[in-house]
């Protein structure tokens, strides 16, 4: 009663309900003042008080916009595939490994939930087993990719202009090479492929784009006040990477790395289907899809998709979460 | 004046090329030595395993084989200069004769692919701008990511899977069926790697053009044409596309190799005629006269390309 | 209210545009008119919802923005709930609009004459090429652009910025429209330029009778625009009424507040008024007058109850209580008034001396740790011969900049001389102005003394030590970077994004490994918050969160950190409002008065410069055409530009 009669009229025809109660909890005791002068006399009201102080009002985005934006399906699709093949999977081997011909080209029934290949192998113990590889290899290729931009992308952001002309004319010469093309030819060189030097061949495919936007960055950066400010004061290079350049390129990149992930991965299953990645013993996506030329032959499509689909569903979500990750970085800014 | 500056500037982006190309050559020659094995097995088959020490160095010797890789490299620039590129190890047949065999089959694949994906692309990528955030737009996002995110040689794979072996409606491979070779059986042939090629490339550009297209709809320029009465139609596609064009047109220049480079795999899958499979080939079975002949040639298409894109970069931006 | 009927009417008007924050009320419950021929002058400070009005009404919100409620009715007819092919036909015709920034709102890749001839079409699709070619000179010819044949075949990044302005007016006025909206046509535009583009505008008002509502921060342009002027403060309009009745017989504290912050009120003062405080976030606007908490005249029911507009003549309306008949007789501050008409007395000056130095102190400062010490200063008016005197003493030169030279290379033959032969010396506990337009070196000469870039010729001394020198620089290094500080234009990019603010304080204690003399760092960087008036709650805060003159005023807390012998601030308040402009200056000078630094104070805000310094320099194209003490380089400027300056800059009274 007191409430709405010190406030005269009924603020939510003005600001909208959601504001007003809102106002209630934040600045209650304020108005309790003001209601028991109100009260006093009318006087009272037309009386100079001059400044208060205002609340500081702490402004924090809303929480239903903040959560919106997380892509719970694909963390969890992707939370299941992983956490299969990283418990579940060494488990499988044995049966993944057991090869037995009598059984090859069976379709999916109850003793093989996802068939059998052309040797024989259980595909069901396979995808769990096989993806621990596909997925190891994505992380580790964007390691080593990641790795090689920011170093290669700072150097050639802070050095002097002719380092910096040699540094990105060498980036773009192997960016504009098309990424497979690369890596096939790596790989050629490369000889005997084991998960290692596979990682390796992808990843030293993976970084001139990355390099590029840390470059990029870092020279956008190198001329912001505040950088100018810390050298200024007598910042050194160490103090001005850590402390201004690395924070505030890392989110730009962020998206980039997840992506990576993703390429990475698709190009491990590309090249082991061409036949000059993994080997077929050592059982991955690629290495399974590898087989389809017979599968086709023999129309047994369960081989085909799915070991693919697994593949495609992984891709997809870390595609989803990289998207989020990059709408994220873009509200940063 | 003008005339004089123009040809100085062709004629160093002339030089440019030709040392590109030369250090293009001397890597790819000595990183091919680099790989264990050798041309011999794809040759010579099975025998090359039983031949004797002495065959071997014979068989070396005509193949132009023996001395340091040094001495190699500067007989094989000696020979390629005078238009001698040597003989594929696997066909065993002078190297131009069997690229130019295939040249034609990547050409008509990768060409209708790029035209397709470069108009497709602009298409979708204004569609998707006029009807901002509409279930339009949406839906064509998300078939965007989705097909993107996937790799073409699965799609290529459930294609086939669908279309010729459960449908049989269209071949599973090669450019035309031996025999008949009439237009309309290449077409047939066409279809499947086409889809693929397109469907794996043309939304990351359309999304690039949306992006960009949506970038200038925010810009001040806008408002000033919509508050002097102009139509939104008027606005996209006079305002914004003459803005976003050269940009657009020299990230297409930029991605003539990478659209190139999705032929290859895919001509791969459709065991299609073309210079893919062969650039595979012959990284895989060390056809090293094959290969140098086809890494010069994309290389020289990658220069070219990024030349375009920087005189179109130059002349507009 | 007369019986000749409205152009554009709008009745309750709000705004929202959704955010991540919430919805920003940007426009509250706004109601005006604007007859035929008439210029409505709309002022207030950044965000308070007055560029929002003109998008509203012209349907050009940006997708985050939406009208909440109210109706607008444009010649009779109403206009709310009109879909974009309705606007569009109205859009040009009856009304067009002027941006702020001239390069942004032309395309770039189309020439001005297209976009000009486009606007022609858009309204009569018919004509003929030839035409329609007569039409467009014509226009430009209007707009007071010479050689129209040439000129409409350039880009707009081939004109300079008045000359883009007037063909973004060419476009605008294509359609002949009834009423034009000028969004701050001059704020982006140099002191010069800007009496151009309103003497064309004036033009343009007299030849066509187009009414004009006019968006500007700056009262002294509202002034010499507008018949009438509606004030608006945290998305409401405050006060409204004719010019004569705004500017003579205010009555909303915030309209005093505005006026009283121009220097030219503060003139002889020891500080120059500042409203105090900052305007209130419009996600969640505070209940009753939003201005109550910056007023010092504030009633306890401005705290609880929205006022009304009370009518005091048939065109003067106010949102105050105040304006009440229950309310206490407020005299507003003697002056204000008597500073649009004539000189004010000089009784009634002195005696308003004595209240402003009573009543408006920063509400910050209020609270600061140092305000004792604030309180007991010399006034200014007495510190300035003081000053003078000091100056006369010849106290021990500090910065002595001698024959510098620097040039920038555009291309490999093209260079372009940023300073020519510049000499200056700054003496010890001097405030010294460097004024000059957008691109005369003044920005240069800062970086080069900080030594962020070297000079071509020429040296500078520091405390006697070159600065330009390697060796010497090596050596001093430490005295260098402690005893020189910068305080940058932007204050949204001085500040690193990702830290806090007391890791942004502690940032030079940390690089020069000084030991903070009140225990922790976290004790320093709180005591250096309070020293430039903010509360300690803002330590943890990040910079985005904080206002423009919060992060300004801990750009100045990090400077001061090292305790400088010599400060810089580059464009330090160019980018804040008028208000808080007034604070920050206000900052400077209290801080230079107890610390004793010697400051070099870069700004282009003549009024600003004269109120502050001791000494000024006037720069025009890289060369330092004029140095002398304020009051005589003002009062009898030797050098043409500096005449052609001031005549614009200080625009007479104001």
């Amino acid at each position: 009663m007191r409430l709405s009669e010190c406030i005269g009229m009924d603020p939510a025809a003005v600001w909208g309900t959601d504001f007003c109660v809102y106002f209630y909890l934040g600045d209650f005791t304020e108005r309790k003042r003001g209601g028991r002068k109100v009260s006093e006399s009318e006087d009272a009201r037309f009386r100079v008080v001059g400044i208060r102080k205002a609340p500081i009002l702490q402004m924090k985005p809303e929480a239903a916009v903040r959560h919106r934006r997380i892509p719970l399906f694909s963390m969890a699709v992707l939370g299941m595939i992983l956490f299969g093949c990283l418990f579940f999977g060494p488990f499988l081997e044995e049966k993944a490994v057991y090869m037995e011909l009598g059984q090859a080209f069976a379709a999916p029934d109850f003793r093989f939930w996802f068939g059998t290949d052309t040797m024989g192998r259980d595909i069901f113990s396979m995808i769990w087993y096989g993806g621990r590889i596909s997925l190891v290899i994505g992380f580790l290729a964007t390691l080593i990719s990641t790795g090689i931009a920011v170093v290669l992308g700072t150097v050639s952001g802070l050095a002097p202009g002719w380092m910096d002309a040699v540094l990105m004319r060498f980036t773009e010469t192997f960016l504009s090479i098309p990424g497979l093309l690369l890596t096939v030819f790596f790989q050629a060189a490369c000889g005997k492929t084991t998960v290692v030097s596979l990682s390796f061949v992808i990843g030293l495919a993976g970084w001139p784009a990355m390099a590029k936007v840390v470059r990029a960055r870092v020279r956008q950066l190198k001329g912001c006040e505040f950088v100018i400010a810390s050298k200024c004061m007598g910042g050194g290079f160490f103090h001005i990477l850590r402390q201004h350049l690395a924070p505030n390129f890392f989110s730009s990149i962020l998206f980039m790395m997840v992506m990576n992930i993703r390429s990475a991965i698709a190009a491990e299953s590309t090249l082991s289907f061409m036949g000059i990645g993994l080997p077929l013993e050592i059982i991955s996506w690629g290495s399974m899809l590898s087989l389809s030329g017979q599968a086709l032959l023999s129309g047994a499509w369960w081989m085909i998709v799915i070991p693919g689909g697994f593949l495609a569903a992984t891709l997809l979500c870390v595609t989803e979460i990289a998207d989020a990750v990059r709408r994220r970085g873009g509200e940063m800014r | 004046m003008k005339g004089k500056k123009c040809i100085f500037y062709i004629g160093r982006k002339l030089l440019s090329i030709l040392v590109s190309l030369w250090l293009l050559s001397f890597a790819v020659f000595f990183v091919a030595r680099l790989a264990p094995g050798g041309p011999l097995v794809s040759y010579y088959g099975e025998r090359a395993e039983r031949m004797t020490a002495e065959e071997r160095e014979m068989a070396r010797e005509r193949l132009l084989l023996t001395g340091s890789p040094v001495k190699q490299y500067v007989r094989w620039m000696k020979n390629a200069l005078r238009g001698d590129f040597g003989i594929s190890f696997k066909y065993k047949r002078s190297v131009p004769e069997v690229i130019a065999e295939r040249l034609g089959n990547t050409l008509v694949l990768g060409g209708c692919g790029f035209v397709l994906i470069f108009g497709l692309a602009v298409l979708i990528g204004m569609l998707c701008a006029f009807f901002a955030n509409s279930r339009t737009d949406r839906f064509l996002c998300r078939l965007g990511t989705i097909l993107s995110a996937v790799p073409e040689f699965w799609v290529a794979l459930v294609l086939i899977l669908i279309f010729a072996v459960k449908l049989r409606v269209l071949p599973a491979s090669g450019a035309y069926t031996i025999g008949i070779e009439s237009f309309a059986d290449r077409v047939r042939h066409l279809i499947l790697p086409l889809t693929v090629v397109v469907s794996g490339h043309l939304w990351y550009y359309a999304y690039m053009v949306h992006n960009m297209l949506l970038d200038e709809m925010t810009k001040d320029y806008v408002l000033l044409a919509k508050s002097k009465g102009l139509g939104i139609n008027r606005i996209l596609f006079c305002h914004c596309m003459r803005n976003v064009l050269p940009g657009y047109l020299s990230i297409m220049a930029v991605s003539v190799p990478h659209i190139l480079g999705g032929t290859y795999i895919v001509e791969n899958v459709f065991s299609y005629p073309g210079i893919g499979t062969l650039c595979y080939e012959s990284a895989r079975y060390q056809d090293y006269n094959l290969l140098m002949v086809l890494a010069m040639l994309t290389g020289a298409v990658v220069i070219v390309c990024n030349l375009f894109a920087q005189m179109i970069t130059d002349s507009f931006l | 209210m007369s019986e000749e009927k409205a152009l554009l009417e709008v009745e309750h008007l709000s705004v929202g545009f959704l955010t991540e924050f919430g919805e920003v009320q940007a426009v509250r419950d706004v109601s005006f008119s604007v007859k035929k021929g008439e210029c409505l002058a709309i002022v207030g400070e950044s965000g308070s919802g007055k560029s929002a009005i003109c998008r509203a009404i012209m349907k050009l919100l940006p997708e985050e923005g939406h009208i909440r409620q109210g109706r607008i009715v444009a010649d009779g007819t109403d206009i709310t709930e009109y879909c974009e092919s309705q606007m569009k036909r109205l859009r040009g015709s009856l009304f067009s609009m002027v941006f702020q920034n001239p390069l942004d709102a032309l395309n770039p890749a189309m020439t001005v004459g297209a976009q000009i001839g486009e606007a022609v079409a858009a309204h009569e699709p018919h004509m003929s090429f030839r035409r329609r070619r007569e039409r467009i000179q014509e226009l430009m010819e209007l707009v007071g652009i010479d050689n129209p044949k040439e000129r409409s075949l350039q880009y707009g990044c081939q004109l300079s910025g008045g000359m883009r302005q007037r063909i973004v007016l060419a476009c605008a006025l294509a359609g002949r429209p009834k009423l034009l909206f000028a969004d701050e046509p001059t704020t982006a535009l140099d002191m010069t330029v800007q009496a151009q583009i309103l003497a064309l505008l004036r033009e343009v008002r007299r030849r066509f009778l187009t009414a004009v509502v006019f968006v500007t921060h700056d009262l002294s342009v509202a002034r010499q625009t507008a018949d009438y002027v509606a004030v608006m403060y945290a998305g409401k309009i405050v006060e409204i009424g004719t010019a004569a009745e705004i500017f003579e017989n205010p009555g909303h504290p915030y309209t005093w507040g505005l006026m009283r912050s121009l220097p030219a009120f503060s003139e002889g003062k020891k500080g120059l008024y500042a409203i105090p405080g900052m305007p209130p976030s419009l996600v969640n606007p505070p209940p009753g007058d939003a201005f109550a908490c910056r007023n010092e005249y504030a009633l306890a029911i401005d705290y609880e109850e929205e006022p009304p507009m009370f009518w005091l003549s048939d065109t003067h309306g106010l949102a105050s209580w105040l304006a009440d008949r229950r309310a206490p007789k407020i005299v507003p501050p003697p002056g204000i008034g008597a500073l649009c008409g004539c000189e004010p007395a000089k009784g009634a000056d002195r005696k308003q001396a004595a209240g402003v130095a009573a009543a408006p102190r920063e509400a910050g400062e209020e609270r600061s740790a140092v305000c004792t010490a604030a309180g007991a200063e010399p006034g200014k008016a007495g510190g300035r011969s003081g000053r003078e005197g000091r100056a006369g003493m010849k106290a021990r030169i500090l910065l002595d900049v001698r024959h510098v030279t620097k040039d920038f290379s555009i291309s490999k033959r093209q260079s372009f001389r940023a300073l020519d032969d510049v000499s200056l010396d700054i003496r010890e506990g001097e405030i010294f102005g460097l004024v000059g337009e957008s691109g005369s070196g003044k920005s240069t000469l800062a970086r080069l003394i900080m030594r962020i870039d070297a000079p071509d010729a020429g040296e500078i001394f520091f405390d006697g030590i070159p600065v330009c020198g390697r060796k010497e620089f090596r050596r001093n290094r430490r005295f260098f970077q402690t005893g020189c500080q910068m305080i940058f234009q932007d204050s949204g990019s001085s500040l690193n994004p990702r830290m806090k603010v007391a890791e942004i304080l502690a940032e030079p204690f940390h690089i020069q490994k000084l030991k903070p003399k009140r225990g922790s760092l976290r004790e320093e960087a709180d005591f250096l918050l309070k020293y430039v008036g903010m509360e300690a709650d803002f330590l943890d805060r990040y910079p985005q969160e904080l206002s423009g003159g919060q992060r300004q005023r801990v750009a100045i807390a990090r400077a001061l950190a090292t305790e400088p012998k010599l400060v810089i601030a580059d464009e330090a308040i160019a980018s804040l409002d008028v208000s808080i402009q007034a604070q920050i200056v206000n900052l400077f000078g209290r801080l230079q008065k107890e610390q004793g630094f010697s400051f070099l104070f870069i700004a282009h805000d003549l009024r600003m410069v004269k109120f502050l310094c001791d000494r000024v320099g006037v720069m025009y194209r890289g060369r330092l055409v004029e140095t002398g003490p304020t009051p005589g380089l003002f009062a009898d400027p030797a050098h043409e530009y500096t005449k052609r300056l001031l005549s614009f800059g200080l625009g007479g009274n104001w």
